[in-house]
C-alpha cells in the first residue's frame, strides 16, 4: 500500500509540471513545493515521535541549524547553489547536533521532559544565533547570493525528490528489523530492553535521522529565501507544522503524513484566499479538533506497522 | 559591583521571579493530577492580562480589584476547558493532551492577535512608576504587589490542598488514582478541580503581569517556557518548590542580565533548565530519591 502511494506520488509529481502552463512562475507549483517540504519535515518528525515515541518539540532547532550551515558553507566559498555537498553537509550538521544533544537528553529524559528539553534547545539556539555577531550576522541574519535563481520548478523537483526519499526511508525502516526495534522502544522500553535492544542507540539514531531530513529542509528553504534569519528559521512553526501534519494524517504511519501534508497545504491556501484574517488560528483549531474527534488521523489507519 | 547593587539586583530578581512562580504553581497542580505539562499556561496568562487591561481601559477598573472578576472567571474557564477538551482524551495517555494544549496555545495566541492586534500593551496607572525607597534600595510598588499576590496564591493553594476535603481529594487522586476511586473520588471531578486551580492561578499571574510588564500576544509561549523552567528547577508536583523555582529563575535572570545582557540571560536560563532536567530532574529543592534518575 505505501509503495503504491509513493509510486503514484512520484509519477503524478513528475508529469504534473508538464501539464501546467507558465510553470516557471506557477502558483500551483509553488504550493506543491511547500507541500513536499512539509511532507519531508513531517516524515522526519514521524520517525522520532510516531515510530520511536519520543515527542521532539525542537525540530525548528534542526531546521534552523541546517539553514545556517548552508549559509555559512556557501558564504565561505566551499559550497554553492543546489550543490549536493552543501545539501548533505546541512543535513549532516543537523544530524550531528541531534547526536550531541540527543545522547544526554535521551539517556535521561522521557516523555514530557524530553519534549520540554527539545523545546528549550530551539530557544537556546535562537538566542545564540542572534547573539552570534559576525559569524551568524546577528538579528539581520545572513544573505546569500541570489543570482542563480531561475524558476520555481527546480525547487519543485528537488522538494519532490526529497519528500519521496524521506517517505521511502521511513517505509524501508518500518519494514526492517530496525523499525521493529523502534516500535518496541515506543511501546515498552522495559520489554524492548529485556529483548536485548539497545534503547539509547535506537532513540538517538531515529532522532538524528529525523534531524537530518529536517536540516535538509532548512537548506532548501534557505535556497528559496536567499536570506537566513533567526526569527524565520528558528520559528517554532517549523515544529508546529510537522506535528499537525502527522496528527492530521495519522501518527506512526507511512502514508498518513502524505495525506496530512496535502491536507494542510490545501487548507492553508484556501484559508489564505478566503479567510485571510483567521488563517493563523486554523492550525491550532485543527490540532484540537482532530485530536478530539479523529485520534487516529483522517485516514483512520491503525497505529503501528 | 557594590553591595547595594547586589541587593537591588536580588530584590528585582526575586520580585520578578514570583510571577514565574505563580505560573509554575498552576502548572505544578495540573501536572500533579494529569501528568501533562500544560503548554498553553503562558498564553492563558496573556489572555488574563488582556482581560485586566480591557477592564482597566474601558471601565476604569482598578487592576487589583479586577482579580475579583478575573480569577473566578478563569476558575470556571478551567472547568470548562477540562470538561470540554481534556476529559475525552484523559484516558488515552499523555500524547493527545500535550497536543491539545499545543493546539490551544497556537489558537489563543492567534485569536488574541487577530482580535486585539499584535501591538504590545501596558497598564499605565498613577502608581505604575511609584517605588518605595528602603535604605539604598528602590522597590517598585507594582512588583511588590505581584510578590504579595504570589505569596497569597501559594498560601491559598497549599491551604486548599491540605485542609479542605476537596483539596485532599485532589491530592489523593494525584497520588494514586485507583485507590482514590476506591474511596469514592471521581477522577474527572478531581482533574477538573486541579485544572480550574491552574487556570485561576493563570488569571492571577495575568493580573500581576499586566501591571508590571508591557505584554503582547506572543509573550505567552516564552512565559510558558519560563514557568516550565521554574517548575523544573523547583521540582514537579510541589507547590512551594514551584514558587521557589520561579524566584530562583528570576534572581538568576536578574544577575545574568546585569553581568551579560538580557538576551544572554534567556539563554542562561534555558541552559540551566536543560542541566537541571538532565542531572536533577526531581528538582533542586527536593531530596534525591535514592539517586534514582529515571
Amino acid at each position: 500500500m505505501p509503495l503504491v502511494v509513493m509510486a503514484v506520488l512520484a509519477l503524478v509529481g513528475c508529469i504534473l509540471p508538464q501539464l501546467v502552463a507558465a510553470k516557471e512562475s506557477s502558483y500551483l507549483i509553488y504550493v506543491l513545493f511547500q507541500a513536499f517540504l512539509f511532507l519531508t519535515l513531517a516524515q522526519g518528525w514521524n520517525l522520532v515521535a510516531g515510530y520511536t515515541g519520543q515527542i521532539s518539540l525542537g525540530q525548528h532547532a534542526f531546521f534552523g541549524s541546517g539553514a545556517y550551515a548552508t549559509a555559512l558553507v556557501w558564504n565561505s566559498g566551499l559550497g554553492g547553489y543546489f550543490d549536493p555537498l552543501t545539501m548533505l553537509l546541512s543535513g549532516f550538521f543537523a544530524a550531528l547536533l541531534a547526536v550531541f544533544i540527543g545522547i544526554p537528553l535521551l539517556s535521561r529524559l522521557k516523555g514530557d521532559y524530553f519534549a520540554l528539553g527539545t523545546l528549550g534547545l530551539g530557544e537556546i539556539l535562537r538566542v545564540i544565533v542572534i547573539q552570534g555577531g559576525e559569524i551568524t550576522g546577528g538579528s539581520s541574519g545572513l544573505i546569500l547570493p541570489s543570482g542563480g535563481y531561475t524558476s520555481i520548478t527546480v525547487y519543485y523537483y528537488y522538494s519532490l525528490a526529497l519528500a519521496l526519499c524521506a517517505t521511502l526511508t521511513v517505509y524501508l525502516i518500518t519494514r526492517s528489523k530496525t523499525g521493529l526495534a523502534l516500535v518496541a522502544v515506543r511501546d515498552s522500553e522495559i520489554a524492548a530492553a529485556a529483548n536485548g535492544i539497545h534503547i539509547l542507540k535506537y532513540k538517538v539514531g531515529a532522532f538524528a535521522l529525523g534531524a537530518f531530513f529536517t536540516g535538509i529542509c532548512g537548506n532548501l528553504q534557505a535556497y528559496y529565501l536567499f536570506q537566513v534569519t533567526a526569527p524565520n528559521f528558528f520559528s517554532p512553526n517549523w515544529t508546529l507544522y510537522p506535528v499537525i501534519i502527522c496528527v492530521l494524517g495519522g501518527v506512526g504511519t507511512v502514508t498518513g503524513p502524505i495525506a496530512g501534508a496535502f491536507a494542510l497545504s490545501a487548507l492553508f491556501e484556501v484559508s489564505k484566499e478566503w479567510l485571510p484574517t483567521i488563517h493563523p488560528m486554523l492550525s491550532g483549531l485543527l490540532i484540537i479538533v482532530v485530536t478530539l474527534f479523529l485520534p487516529r488521523g483522517i485516514l483512520r489507519t491503525k497505529m503501528g506497522r | 559591583m557594590t553591595l547595594a547593587t547586589l541587593l537591588q539586583l536580588l530584590i528585582n530578581g526575586v520580585l520578578f521571579g514570583t510571577m514565574y512562580g505563580i505560573a509554575a504553581i498552576g502548572l505544578s497542580v495540573i501536572f500533579g493530577m494529569m501528568h501533562i505539562l500544560f503548554l498553553a499556561q503562558g498564553t492563558m496568562i496573556v489572555l488574563a492580562a488582556y482581560c485586566c487591561y480591557w477592564l482597566f481601559e474601558l471601565y476604569g477598573m482598578n487592576p487589583y480589584l479586577s482579580a475579583l472578576v478575573i480569577v473566578p472567571a478563569f476558575l470556571l474557564l478551567g472547568q470548562a476547558l477540562y470538561h470540554g477538551l481534556f476529559r475525552r482524551v484523559s484516558v488515552s495517555g499523555v500524547f493527545p493532551s500535550l497536543l491539545i494544549a499545543f493546539g490551544l496555545m497556537s489558537l489563543l495566541e492567534n485569536l488574541i492577535s487577530v482580535l486585539w492586534s499584535p501591538n504590545p500593551r501596558a497598564i499605565v496607572a498613577d502608581y505604575s512608576g511609584y517605588s518605595i525607597s528602603l535604605w539604598v534600595l528602590h522597590v517598585s510598588f507594582t512588583r511588590l504587589m505581584a510578590f504579595g499576590m504570589a505569596m497569597l496564591a501559594a498560601g491559598g493553594v497549599t491551604l486548599f490542598l491540605k485542609k479542605t476535603l476537596l483539596g485532599k481529594a485532589v491530592r489523593a487522586a494525584s497520588e494514586n488514582m485507583e485507590y482514590a476511586m476506591l474511596v469514592g473520588i471521581t477522577p474527572h471531578r478531581a482533574n477538573g478541580v486541579a485544572f480550574a486551580i491552574g487556570m485561576g492561578l493563570a488569571g492571577l499571574a495575568g493580573i500581576a503581569t499586566a501591571t508590571v510588564y508591557p505584554f503582547d500576544p506572543n509573550f505567552g509561549f516564552i512565559f510558558s517556557l519560563k514557568a516550565m523552567i521554574a517548575l523544573a528547577l523547583g521540582g514537579m508536583g510541589s507547590v512551594m518548590g514551584a514558587l521557589a523555582g520561579g524566584i530562583l529563575l528570576g534572581a538568576i535572570e536578574s544577575f545574568s542580565s546585569y553581568v551579560f545582557s538580557s538576551a544572554w540571560a534567556d539563554a542562561i536560563g534555558y541552559a540551566l533548565f536543560l542541566m537541571v532536567l538532565m542531572f536533577k530532574p526531581e528538582g533542586l529543592f527536593s531530596p534525591s530519591p535514592n539517586g534514582n534518575r529515571k
